[in-house]
């Protein structure tokens, strides 16, 4: 398959965004777009996928103009696999958002489309301020999504999170003016190796670097996450879980290994993987509201994959790969769990829902187990190829905050399970509850998006071979970027 | 691979099967079930049985499948006299478990998810004993740990707590191991069981070595509830007695024992391993008894047995020599039987007499003179009585403790303390006995129950006594265990009777003084009552929620509603990366750049002090003229830059945003709040100024043109057609950023449409305009003026400063004028059809170009008459239809509001 | 060194208008810094070279370097964007707190998605 196709994933939910502002139509008719439209780029981001596990580097440059000079797009395995799980991610929450509700404004699915585009873009780009660009093009939708018809606690948060992103943004637009100072280039392939030629530079791409770690909310510059996602409505927390600070965190990878090559930060990145590791299960076991206490999380899983940035060895960047694909369909189908629960109670502070509740408890219950990292799921493939890494190279205090940290995630597992799911011991509650259980239970078209995210879950588990093949893949392709340096600028 | 490795395989593969068949099973045949599975435990047993005999002629069946390969982990399977042995019990215990459970579970209820779980665990403790991979091992060792906390949870509420207690100590103690099995891999040079075993020296050479022993011991301790962690094994006690019988008792809980037994081929005999081993061992074999002894729950006092008894397991283990581990794997076997024994009875009084409390129970050996002898027999056996096989397993352990020599005289105190734990299991078995079985008859009414109730503890107490005297059967199992767990042995011959031996005498005194301490059983129970009792569980608790209450201190920061919580910590980062920036530069350093124009300082100095204004007033009108101002001089700066298209486009934009502020400040308070806090916030956003001077100082302005600007300044006119490179570049070369830049505009109307709710009639503007009278003749004159200028604008941006996005802000200073003026625009200026059509041109004119074979937004030119319409134009219009639909929106939503507030 | 300054300037006003109260007083402090990173864009095509980038209006020696002018109008248009919809918020933060207007309490009804006619 040609490069020429690179263009689509950006170019078709544009087109889509517009028609769907032309012509509402029924939501029937919306749903039927914005479905057929990921589920397309997410046939073409599998078979972009399996093309580049030979290693292939496509890369496209935009407007036929000489790389260097034009924007180009490049996709590599990382780039591919990326693409695939924030295509397949998309989808599922759209499939939820049909479920809660959350889709029934006509500029819901046209502002969905304009972010995923920005997402994909991102994924693709290897142009720095073209990255700025998708960056903004996915953050300005997020925006609208996150304050989704008003309201006091939402306008609130949007607020905060509005400003952060926004100061995020303005730092990594000075960044790219920085880097294009001392280096005259924005391209990724001709910044190679620049860090560690001249300290210029790595000051430059310090600060982008920075400013992508408070994308990814990377501690101490995380508190808007979860400050903020839980107020999103139950299906744009989904959405943005898998897909915002995923961008951040592609980002940080593929700067870090191009333009440092891997080396020069791995004290200041390992500090900061452990330190967000534990900071963010700390504040998760803290929190008490089920998408809370998950979304605080989203920072801890953060640090993992920083782990595996800072060893930059072939073991640590494959299972920080494979922790990040996996972990996005995880996270998403618990917080599809809490959002269900959510969207029938009216509140995700329940109990007894394990009677109640038998399919969402079943989602929960796989999905969370997975997260803490228990065997055989996807989520203990992808912690045990960290602490391998991690003590392969004798980094063993790596080691032990891992395995910490894993554990205090079974902790705030632990704790939503037993309240929410078991819990009805305060008689008081109990009382209440019988009301609630008179007229709320989950829909099935709430718990079905949730129920086949568990899939992944224990088939990347049981079968994981060919996701860690696809993920050795993606890090052979940061660990030794040329390939990936002559696709973009030749 | 062998047929007889398919067999281990297969055996695993049949308890999943098992396992989710049995709710379809409960579904048709109810609590009966459980007799299906204990055939079916048996079917897999037999499947096994080929292989166990390859293991007891001191071979080993394999059975191997690569799972990943990095993380390694391989699905191995191995079995060995020491995993027959397990397999055993496993199978065995489960078999009669599950033949217990149909008369002990109520009758029409549904137990679907009870047997899913109970067969799961039994899967997945058998595939621990014959785990052949170190993280195969560790897989099995947390599926038998969540089986356990759901099977505990089947208790009700009420299990909750305890169930989360088991799980969190044994879960701990499982990612010990995780880490103890990847370090051992890497000591060892493989994950391969069998391989790892067989490299004592490298693994004891390794300077992981002492990390790997001691996070062992702390997995087997977790599992085997040794001091500190006992105290979740009686909380468990909670579950159904099934449960408690065949995980808590029997199977489970020996995985701890399993695990030390498995590595003391690499560790037996080394210093700190005997120690540890044998001192927590011993302390809980003795703490244990002693709680068992003050408990009135007969489950209770079971519970705290078998903390006890593991206690001895774990200290014969770690005495090292031969004859200790075989007594200890002799006593695991003959612990499970008649553990199990007495769940089961304790169960079967629970269900007849409908208590388990000593206080309430008495006389039932009248009633119920069957149950009464089993429990006589098992609970002889657990005292280490003649004839019964915990008598040879007691004698053997005293035997083993007594050869302890890891210091002068340590067998002396091993062996005290050995019995001291004997003694005191002696008194409680009789209490237990006695509390129940003796006394006078209080509940005439009950009666013996049916013999399916009882057959199958009846089985184990039966084995457990002609097991003692036949004991040599069982040697060939045994001694191949034991030469499995240390492969240099010479694995003794188990005797039932070895003459009069100092263990003899230590079992004599040991029945003596537990006689002696029954009959003064009252004096010795308000003495054991006066003890401080250590509370393990409350004291999990307190940790528990101060490390719940260490992460809610962790997260308060983060739940302020204050934007400069959040906006101050990128800022002071930037300052921090610019403190290590000045260390870090060398070379050139920071200098001062090229000297500057006089004109610039005459800028810089305007601008500064509009800034310093802008930042101290309090009146909102102030603030947005001088927001105003602060743009003009930065437009200014820029068309000094030879920046003229971007000069404009900014002025345009500062009208806009102005424009907008003000809509959007009439509803608001027209002052701002007095600040507080301004010193930190100023010496911070100071020190972020300084840093941003010194980084645009040392980081820009010293290179020559970049080859990309020199490219674009040669190839523009050439390639393009288009003399106003910057628009060029907009729209030709960089194409992409403008597409998404117009997106993000388009992006923004739209959700200004989804914040604010519209216009009753949704048309722009409104009857209601304030400013009407005067301004509608005047937009009525400037209006063609305005749309002219527009279109000249757009026309022209390819060759002079322009373009798409300047000429479409000048339209829309029309629509707001419009708007002031009370004139309502024409229906497709409005913000669906605009934002709508420049999304679709946009992206389509990018993919014209790829239908033609060409990349994304390759120009074209289009043949119309009177020459050629070209690509790039047309992009150039979807943006200014995007630029449009937000400036119309602006007007419609914020101005609507405006009009409305008035 | 003018323009460095100049950075410095915005920069410093920027961050202090961010670290106050009130959602207007931060986005005026948005404004400036974008202003900042513009001037920041600029200099970074080198300061020296300051003719228009028209090609036949000047010396083509003398042009400045048209790239990061392409940019930084790509970045005001951004920043333009989100600048109205941050206004857009205050408006909305301001109804949702003083509940003058139906339409956009917590539940938010229908009428807060319909589309404009």
């Amino acid at each position: 398959m040609s490069g020429l196709v690179l263009a689509l994933p950006v170019a078709v939910p544009l087109l889509a965004a517009g028609v769907l502002v032309a012509c509402p139509g029924g939501r029937r008719a919306q749903r039927l777009i914005t479905s057929a439209v990921s589920a397309g780029i997410l046939v073409l981001s599998a078979v972009l996928l399996a093309g580049s596990l030979d290693g292939t580097v496509r890369g496209l440059s935009m407007g036929g103009w000489p790389p260097g000079f034009a924007i180009v797009f490049a996709a590599d395995a990382l780039s591919t696999l990326m693409l695939c799980v924030s295509a397949a991610l998309v989808l599922a929450s759209l499939a939820f958002a049909a479920g809660t509700g959350d889709d029934a404004s006509p500029w819901f699915a046209p502002l969905a489309m304009i972010l995923s585009a920005g997402v994909y873009g991102a994924f693709l780009t290897a142009d720095l301020f073209n990255l700025f660009v998708f960056v903004e093009v996915m953050l300005v939708p997020s925006y609208a999504l996150l304050t989704m018809s008003g309201g006091r606690a939402r306008t609130a948060a949007g607020r905060i999170y509005l400003t952060f992103s926004l100061l995020a943004s303005t730092l990594l637009l000075a960044g790219v003016g920085l880097v294009y100072g001392v280096t005259g280039t924005v391209n990724l392939g001709e910044l190679a190796g620049a860090a560690r030629q001249s300290t210029a530079a790595a000051l430059a791409v310090g600060v982008v670097l920075l400013a992508l770690a408070a994308k990814a909310a990377v501690v101490p510059l995380h508190g808007w996450l979860p400050r903020t996602y839980p107020e999103a409505p139950p299906a744009v927390t989904v959405l943005f879980s898998g897909l915002l600070t995923k961008v951040g965190v592609y980002g940080l990878l593929r700067v870090y290994a191009v333009v440092h090559e891997g080396t020069g930060l791995r004290w200041p990145v390992m500090a900061a993987a452990l330190l967000t590791m534990v900071v963010g299960v700390l504040g998760a076991v803290g929190e008490r509201g089920m998408r809370s206490i998950l979304t605080f999380h989203m920072v801890s899983q953060i640090g993992y994959i920083l782990l595996g940035l800072a060893l930059f060895t072939r073991a640590g960047l494959t299972a920080a790969v494979f922790f990040l694909v996996q972990y996005v369909l995880v996270k998403a189908a618990l917080l599809m769990c809490a959002g269900a629960v959510e969207t029938a109670y009216g509140t995700d502070r329940t109990d007894s829902l394990a009677r109640r509740e038998p399919l969402i408890a079943a989602a929960f219950l796989v999905s969370a187990l997975s997260l803490a990292g228990l065997p055989p799921l996807s989520g203990f493939v992808a912690k045990l190829g960290l602490v391998d890494a991690a003590a392969t190279e004798s980094d063993h205090l790596a080691v032990g905050v891992a395995v910490g940290v894993s554990f205090l995630t079974l902790v705030s597992m632990v704790k939503i399970w037993a309240g929410s799911f078991w819990g009805g011991e305060d008689p008081s509650r109990e009382e209440s509850l019988l009301r609630l259980m008179a007229r709320a239970t989950v829909r099935p078209a709430l718990a079905v998006p949730a129920l086949v995210l568990t899939v992944p879950s224990v088939v990347l588990g049981i079968a994981a071979q060919p996701l860690l093949t696809a993920a050795a893949e993606a890090a052979g392709g940061l660990l030794d970027a040329s390939a990936y340096v002559r696709a973009v600028t030749r | 691979m062998s047929g007889e490795g398919g067999a281990l395989a297969a055996a695993l593969l049949s308890m999943g099967v098992l396992a989710l068949l049995s709710p379809v099973l409960d579904r048709r045949l109810g609590r009966d079930t459980g007799y299906v599975l204990a055939v079916g435990f048996l079917v897999v047993a037999a499947v096994l049985a080929p292989a166990a005999s390859t293991a007891l002629d001191g071979g080993a069946v394999t059975f191997s499948h690569a799972w990943t390969d990095s993380p390694e982990i391989s699905f191995t399977l191995r079995m060995d006299g020491l995993a027959t042995l397990f397999c055993l019990l496993v199978l065995g215990v489960g078999a009669l478990i599950m033949a217990y459970c149909p008369r002990y579970l109520t009758a029409g209820g549904r137990h679907g998810r009870t047997y899913l779980l109970l067969t799961l665990f039994g899967g997945a403790m058998l595939g621990l004993v014959l785990a052949g991979d170190l993280l195969l091992l560790f897989v099995f060792w947390e599926m038998t740990t969540v089986a356990s906390f759901f099977l505990i949870g089947t208790g009700g509420a009420r299990a909750a707590r305890p169930a989360v207690r088991a799980l969190l100590v044994t879960g701990m103690g499982g990612l010990a191991l995780l880490v103890a099995m990847v370090l051992l891999g890497i000591a060892a040079g493989s994950t391969d069981l069998a391989t790892v075993l067989r490299a004592r020296e490298e693994v004891l050479d390794s300077p992981l070595s002492p990390a790997i022993a001691t996070l062992l011991i702390l997995a087997a301790f977790t599992k085997s509830a040794q001091v500190p962690f006992q105290f979740w094994l009686p909380g468990a006690m909670v579950a159904i007695t099934p449960v408690s019988a065949y995980l808590h008792a029997a199977t489970m809980v020996k995985a701890g024992i399993y695990l030390l037994l498995r590595f003391s081929a690499l560790y037996s005999g080394q210093t700190g391993w005997v120690i540890c081993l044998m001192g927590v061992g011993l302390f809980t074999a003795v703490l244990g008894a002693v709680q068992a002894l003050r408990e009135h729950d007969l489950k209770a006092m079971l519970a705290h047995s078998t903390v006890s008894q593991l206690g001895l397991l774990v200290a014969a283990i770690g005495v090292g020599t031969t004859v200790a581990l075989a007594a200890a794997i002799l006593h695991t076997f003959a612990h499970a039987l008649f553990k199990a024994t007495l769940f089961m009875i304790i169960g079967v009084i629970d269900r007849q007499a409908g208590s388990r409390d000593i206080r309430e129970l008495s006389g039932l050996m009248r009633i119920m003179p069957v149950t009464a002898t089993l429990a006589g027999l098992a609970g002889l056996s657990m005292a280490g009585v003649l004839p019964m096989i915990g008598f040879v397993s007691k004698e053997s352990l005293f035997q083993g403790f007594a050869g302890a020599d890891v210091f002068p005289g340590a067998g002396v105190v091993a062996a005290a303390l050995a019995v001291t734990a004997s003694v005191l299991t002696f008194a409680y078995g009789m209490r237990i006995f006695y509390g129940a079985f003796a006394g006078p008859m209080l509940q005439r009414q009950l009666h013996e129950p049916s013999w399916a109730f009882i057959a199958p503890a009846a089985v184990a107490a039966v084995a457990g006594a002609v097991l003692g005297p036949a004991v040599s059967v069982l040697d060939p199992l045994m001694r191949q265990a034991v030469l499995n767990a240390e492969p240099w042995a010479v694995p003794p011959y188990f005797a039932f009777w070895h003459g009069l031996s100092p263990e003899l005498f230590l079992s004599a005194l040991t029945i003596a003084s537990g006689l002696v301490l029954f009959s003064a059983r009252d004096r010795v129970d308000r003495m054991l009552q006066r003890l401080p009792r250590p509370d393990g569980a409350a004291a999990f608790d307190r940790v528990h929620s101060a490390v719940l209450g260490a992460g809610a201190v962790v997260g308060r920061p983060d739940r302020s509603d204050s934007t400069a919580a959040y906006l101050a910590r990128p800022a002071a980062a930037l300052v921090v990366l610019g403190c290590v920036g000045v260390f870090a530069a060398d070379g050139p350093g920071i200098r001062a750049g090229a000297p500057s124009d006089p004109v610039d300082w005459g800028v810089l100095a305007l601008l500064a002090m509009a800034v310093a204004a802008l930042v101290r007033t309090r009146s909102a009108l102030a603030a947005v003229s001088l927001l105003g101002a602060v743009g003009l001089i930065v437009a200014l700066w820029f068309l000094l830059a030879g920046a003229p298209d971007v000069a404009l486009t900014l002025l345009l934009v500062e009208v806009l945003t102005a424009m907008t502020a003000a809509f959007v400040l009439s509803d608001l308070s027209t002052r701002f709040p007095r600040p507080r806090r301004g010193a930190a916030a100023a010496a911070l956003a100071g020190a972020a100024g300084l840093v941003a001077a010194l980084g645009t100082l040392a980081l820009t302005g010293r290179r020559e043109l970049s080859p990309a600007g020199a490219y674009f300044l040669e190839a523009a006119e050439p390639e393009t057609g288009g003399r106003n490179v910057v628009n060029t570049i907009l729209v030709d070369f960089r194409g992409l950023d403008t597409l998404g830049e117009a997106s993000v505009l388009a992006a923004a109307a739209l959700g200004l449409l989804l914040l604010l709710p519209g216009q009753p009639d949704g048309t722009v503007g409104g009857p209601r305009a304030p400013y009407g009278r005067v301004l509608g003749p005047a937009h009525r004159l400037l209006l063609p003026g305005i749309a002219g200028l527009s279109a000249y604008l757009f026309l022209r941006g390819h060759y002079e400063p322009g373009g798409g996005f300047s000429a479409a802000l000048v339209a829309g200073t029309a629509v707001a004028f419009g708007y002031l003026a009370g004139r309502t625009g024409p229906r497709w200026l409005s913000p669906r059809p605009l934002l709508a059509a420049g999304l679709v041109l946009g992206a389509a004119v990018g993919l014209a170009a790829m239908v033609l074979g060409d990349p994304f937004l390759t120009p074209f030119t289009i043949p119309v008459p009177g020459g050629g319409l070209s690509s790039p134009l047309l992009f150039d219009a979807a943006v200014y239809l995007m630029v449009l639909g937000l400036v119309v929106t602006v007007v419609d939503r914020l101005g609507a509001g405006r009009a409305e507030h008035r | 060194m003018t323009a460095a300054i100049a950075v410095g300037v915005l920069t410093a006003g920027g961050f202090f208008l961010l670290l106050r109260p009130g959602l207007v007083r931060v986005t005026f402090g948005f404004v400036l810094l974008g202003h900042a990173a513009n001037v920041l864009l600029l200099a970074a095509g080198g300061p020296e070279r300051r003719e228009p980038p028209l090609i036949g209006d000047g010396d083509p020696a003398g042009m400045a370097d048209p790239l990061p002018q392409a940019f930084v109008l790509t970045a005001i248009v951004i920043t333009f964007g989100i600048t109205v919809y941050l206004l857009g918020l205050a408006r909305a933060e301001h109804l949702a707190g003083s509940g003058s207007r139906s339409g956009t309490g917590p539940e938010g009804p229908a009428e807060s998605a319909e589309p404009p006619r």
